[in-house]
């Protein structure tokens, strides 16, 4: 088991190196540089050629990378092309703001999702499935901006419930923040909670028809407890998946809602950093959200392994 | 006891006719919000309370370094805590702001600059003529600054007393005042090189907490009276980036901010219906939209079809439905009907499908037209460009409309495309329009139009100090472009500032929105 | 009625008319719509009218010609890359599953790579080296979303190649294809079903997220998902411009999953409900 976790996790140091270079090429091949991008339809030629000289891109770009990466594991990103700051000082509230709405988010959404899914389940075909399915199917029919924009209407315009506009700074408490990200953490679980919802009800159906749960229903169980009981646990290797699949999209995939809502997260960060080949900045983010993305996909792995004892003992 | 007094009003059966005033107030917040805003001079400024600004026009990676600006959120914190030599007025005349007086030797190759005696930065030190010195010259010689460009002529700049400065240029220049308006050209401390933190100015306020792409917060200058008499009132400022048109009008319309700029033209005329809120539309002041086509290029080296195109653009339903009538038609030619300049006389061309056919087909072209576009150019750029492609469809002419990636399309596609979208922003003269665009030796002529001719009467009229004289050149100078140009500026934006009632001292500008950037130092709450 | 020989319940005769309507819309479009695609027939977010029944959009084009219009190519797209994604996502995911080690290794992390890259850089780099078309658009959304398909089907695939009926069929000497196909895929169909149904959906919005970069369906051709988009300011004002598309949208979602959860059932109930009953 440890030693299983622990290839698991090397693995994902060396996906994270691998992500880092992809980026960084990523970033040479984008047409455009730093220099021609800040400057915009202001930049005359001469003007290019100082700003590329002062942020050292006549230097090659394996020099540059390998700078990076040596400070990265210092655990020092370095400083943003365009206005000097340094980097992890920019990106630590960021990166905090941006997890927190995603775990106030999965908070609401997993639960409410799994359950309704199990409930959908057992309840097969009757109202209560019906209704949780149309309606989550609806929410994901639309834009997560227009989600957002109908909640402002409803909930910030019509009933002025909460702020329309979900910053959140440094010196804010606990409480206000949850109360302050309430309208985007709701956009987002509408957003994902249709997907979960889903599977979770499909891959409980799809065991029904085993004969063990013929078995336990010949044994004279309630439905509900065969479905939670024993349906469940061997359904939950994909329900796992796009669970993690989701959370990871909480954290990576939220530059509109951001927007919607002007909530001061990573994504954002980034776009403005790629729209003005920000590398250092685009680095960072990168890595970050690889960081996030290799580490649930590595814990969806390992927890599918556990709840399932044919694989926990694989020959 | 005053409020004591209105409670009592209010609840003693005046409520109709408190709601009738309001009407009428809101009828006429409405009616004084479409055309002109009168500067409110008559009231006299209070002090206090938090301005909050709600702005598009800036990201995570901005700077304090005035060496980097290039948008609107930029512009407005550094004259929170800066001035610059010359100021803009409503009207568009350059103003003494840290320059007291300037005087012209004949010619207008030499300029002499009187530096307002007794100004302190916030750090007490006395503003004097190396600090204006040092803060030009951050824009001149070996840099990366946007305004090094409007100061090239700029041959020497010579202190000639402890307040005064003497400056040298390589041709006349009629309009050196405006130049230095430039926003870029903020006067900091000598030698100040630290943009880390904050800003260190003359301004009414000083810059607290500058998290670039969240918010800046700057308070009122503790020691003593801001030098500018009743300006500067608000005890301090918060300004969040808001990128979003809809949150920036629904934050408006929520009252969590005070002023928004840039307001979609789509929605506007609804937020105008808020009863809180008050719309400043400055006509004609905003964002020239324009189709350029190099005129070096094959097809578009062809008269006809540029005439062609000219014609078979419908101005008017563009204006209509894309900027739901927040902006004038352009006449191809980028002098806003706000300027002094702008020819009247020069007629308009109009749509007219038969012509534009006619002008097609003596230009014998085969095969359909690309013209690139991208919201990245300018929002409604696409749908700009849809309603062309269907009134040149009414000519019998074939346009393609090409949507490319909105990043990196000023360095992949604008002045490379030989047909494509572009905005340019407005300009204090006409000069400065011309000067950027449509001279050959132009970085930007994005037309690759060029024309002694037109070249040779653009710096001449920038050396004229009569101002009849300098209106025929220009009106010369507007025709040719109109009419040979490779320019289809089918459009003038309107800026459109959003306010709640309760700020005054709001007008409108000829240059840029909320009171040319300077509502922080300008407004003030009833 | 029989379909795929079972009696459809109502809620699947509900989907397979949404469906049937919307496919009929999109192969005889331009027939039925009142107007022509790019026409400009009035001011923008015009009202409902005799003449124009849904109003007309953010430059004055027919709403209702354009929903007509849009779902041939909504459809289209949307369809080509859901089946492209599944192919991909299925076959490499059961793949890593069957043969496990270094291939299960080598596909996962290749996989975790992908997804890592955050979509607007990859976008960038595709449009940079590949330019924009319809082709184009298409396969990098195909590509984008096989890896998330991957995750689900290697997910199932484990749970299923450790079973004795795969266990028995490798003994047998079967090769890697069988196995897939054979013993895995049937078994899978479910959950990936409901994906499908799923991910066909999210493919409508997709195309029109990518439209800022230049990557989506090109002017002036309609497309739902850009549709929302472009008259979403609208809806700040109570305006029902974007409200149509958006309907549009959900009624084909909705109609495609009531048309997999049927399928689903006549799966999942003989067993498990008879037992129950």
């Amino acid at each position: 088991m440890l030693r299983l976790i622990g290839t698991r996790a090397l693995l994902g140091v060396a996906t994270l190196f691998a992500v880092s270079v992809l980026i960084f090429v990523c970033t040479q091949i984008l047409p455009g540089d730093v220099a021609s991008a800040v400057l915009g339809n202001q930049a005359t030629p001469e003007a290019l050629a100082v700003f590329r000289k002062e942020l050292g891109l006549d230097q090659p770009a394996t020099v540059r990378y390998f700078n990076w990466f040596l400070g990265a594991i210092q655990g020092d990103l370095g400083k943003a092309l365009t206005n000097g700051r340094v980097i992890i000082d920019e990106i630590k509230p960021r990166f905090y703001n941006t997890m927190f709405l995603a775990g106030y988010s999965a908070l609401i959404a997993v639960p409410l999702s799994v359950g309704l899914g199990i409930i959908a389940a057992i309840r097969e075909g009757r109202m209560i499935d019906r209704m949780s399915n149309v309606l989550t199917l609806m929410t994901i029919s639309v834009p997560e901006f227009f989600i957002g924009y109908v909640l402002i209407i409803l909930f910030a315009v019509n009933l002025p419930w909460f702020p329309s506009l979900a910053t959140v700074y440094d010196e804010m408490p606990i409480s206000e923040r949850f109360y302050v990200a309430t309208l985007p953490a709701l956009t987002l679980t509408m957003l994902v909670a249709a997907h979960m919802l889903r599977m979770t009800r499909t891959s409980v159906l799809s065991i029904m028809s085993s004969p063990y749960i013929e078995m336990a229903f010949l044994k004279g169980l309630p439905r509900s407890r065969v479905v939670v009981r024993h349906a469940l646990p061997n359904a939950a290797a994909p329900i796992i998946t796009v669970i993690a699949l989701n959370l990871a999209y909480l954290v990576v995939g939220v530059v509109v809602v951001e927007a919607v809502f002007t909530y001061p997260g990573v994504g954002q960060y980034m776009v403005d950093a790629v729209s003005k080949r920000d590398v250092p900045v685009v680095q960072a983010c990168g890595l970050l959200f690889a960081g996030v993305f290799v580490g649930l996909n590595t814990l969806a792995d390992i927890a599918a392994i556990l709840v399932n004892p044919r694989l926990r003992h694989k020959r | 006891m005053l409020d004591r007094k209105e409670l009592d009003t209010t609840s003693t059966g005046l409520v109709v006719d408190r709601r009738q005033v309001m009407a009428a107030a809101a009828a006429l917040g409405l009616a004084t919000g479409l055309t002109a805003l009168p500067a409110e001079a008559q009231e006299t400024p209070k002090k206090g309370g938090t301005l909050k600004l709600g702005m598009e026009g800036g990201s995570a990676s901005d700077s304090l370094d005035p060496r980097t600006y290039a948008d609107s959120v930029a512009i407005a914190y550094s004259l929170m805590a800066c001035n610059c030599l010359v100021e803009i007025d409503d009207k568009g005349n350059a103003t003494p702001e840290l320059a007291e007086s300037w005087e012209a030797k004949p010619g207008a190759t030499e300029w002499v600059f009187n530096i307002r005696k007794g100004i302190k930065f916030s750090t007490g030190k006395e503003l004097d003529a190396d600090d204006v010195i040092y803060s030009i010259g951050l824009h001149r010689g070996e840099t990366k600054s946007p305004a090094k460009g409007i100061l090239e002529p700029i041959t020497e700049i010579k202190k000639t007393g402890s307040h005064q400065i003497t400056i040298k240029l390589s041709g006349g220049n009629a309009d050196l005042p405006f130049v230095l308006s430039d926003y870029h050209l903020i006067i900091l401390p000598n030698g100040y090189n630290d943009f880390t933190k904050t800003l260190i100015g003359t301004g009414a306020y000083t810059l607290d907490k500058f998290e670039p792409g969240v918010r800046i917060i700057a308070t009122r200058r503790k020691d003593g009276e801001y030098w500018k008499k009743g300006r500067g009132n608000f005890d301090s400022i918060e300004l969040r980036y808001i990128l979003d048109a809809a949150a920036r009008t629904q934050a408006l319309v929520t009252g969590q901010v005070d002023a928004v700029n840039r307001l979609d033209p789509k929605t506007a005329e609804l937020v105008m219906k808020a009863p809180t809120v008050n719309v400043v539309r400055s006509k004609a002041s905003g964002l020239r939209y324009a189709f350029v086509a190099h005129r070096d290029t094959a097809p578009y080296t062809n008269n006809d079809l540029i005439m062609a195109l000219k014609y078979g653009i419908d101005r008017q339903k563009i204006v209509d439905t894309v900027f739901k009538g927040f902006a004038s038609i352009g006449n191809d030619h980028l002098i806003s009907p706000a300027n002094p300049y702008f020819d009247a006389a020069l007629p308009q061309h109009p749509y007219d499908p038969d012509k534009a056919s006619f002008h097609f087909k003596k230009a014998g072209i085969s095969g359909p037209i690309e013209l690139q576009v991208s919201e990245g150019a300018f929002s409604g750029a696409t749908d700009s460009a849809v309603l062309y492609q269907e009134a040149l469809k009414k000519a019998g002419i074939a346009l393609d409309v090409k949507r490319v990636s909105g990043d990196g399309y000023w360095s992949n596609v604008w002045l490379k495309s030989p047909f494509c979208a572009v905005y340019w922003g407005s300009r204090p003269t006409a000069d400065l329009q011309y000067s950027q665009t449509f001279l050959s030796s132009a970085a930007w002529n994005d037309t690759n139009w060029k024309r002694p001719e037109f070249d040779k009467i653009v710096i001449a009229a920038r050396a004229e100090l009569d101002t009849a004289k300098r209106k025929t050149m220009y009106a010369e100078a507007q025709k040719m472009v109109a009419e040979d140009g490779g320019m289809i500026c089918f459009a003038i934006s309107d800026f459109l500032d959003g306010y709640s009632k309760k700020v005054k001292g709001v007008a409108v500008h000829a240059r840029y929105d909320l009171c040319d950037m300077r509502i922080a130092e300008k407004g003030w709450f009833a | 009625m029989l379909i795929f020989g079972h009696k459809p319940t109502i809620s699947a005769w509900i989907g397979l008319a949404i469906i049937a309507l919307n496919l009929g819309v999109a192969l005889f479009g331009p027939l039925i719509a009142p107007y022509s695609e790019s026409q400009s027939v009035g001011g923008t977010w015009e009202a409902m009218s005799p003449s124009m029944l849904l109003g007309t959009d953010q430059i004055g084009r027919d709403m209702l010609t354009r929903l007509i219009y849009g779902a041939r190519m909504t459809i289209g797209i949307a369809l080509v890359t859901t089946c492209i994604s599944f192919f991909i996502g299925i076959t490499l995911g059961f793949t890593a599953a069957v043969l496990g080690s270094w291939v299960d290794m080598a596909l996962s992390r290749l996989v975790d790579i992908v997804l890592s890259i955050p979509l607007l850089i990859f976008a960038l780099i595709i449009l940079g080296v590949f330019g924009s078309s319809i082709p184009v658009l298409i396969l990098t959304i195909a590509v984008l979303d096989s890896t998330r398909v991957f995750r689900l089907a290697r997910a199932l695939g484990m749970n299923l190649a450790v079973l004795e009926f795969v266990e028995a069929a490798k003994l047998r000497g079967e090769g890697t294809w069988w196995l897939i196909s054979r013993e895995i895929l049937p078994n899978a169909a479910a959950p990936l079903f409901s994906e499908f149904g799923l991910r066909f959906c999210f493919n409508f919005l997709f195309v029109a997220a990518l439209s800022f970069l230049g990557l989506g369906v090109q002017p002036p051709y309609a497309d739902w998902g850009g549709m929302v988009r472009e008259n979403a300011a609208a809806i700040n004002f109570g305006l029902l411009a974007p409200i149509w598309p958006a309907v549009a949208i959900s009624m084909l979602t909705v109609g495609v999953n009531l048309v997999v959860d049927w399928l689903l059932s006549i799966d999942a109930r003989p067993s498990g409900a008879q037992a129950e009953l």
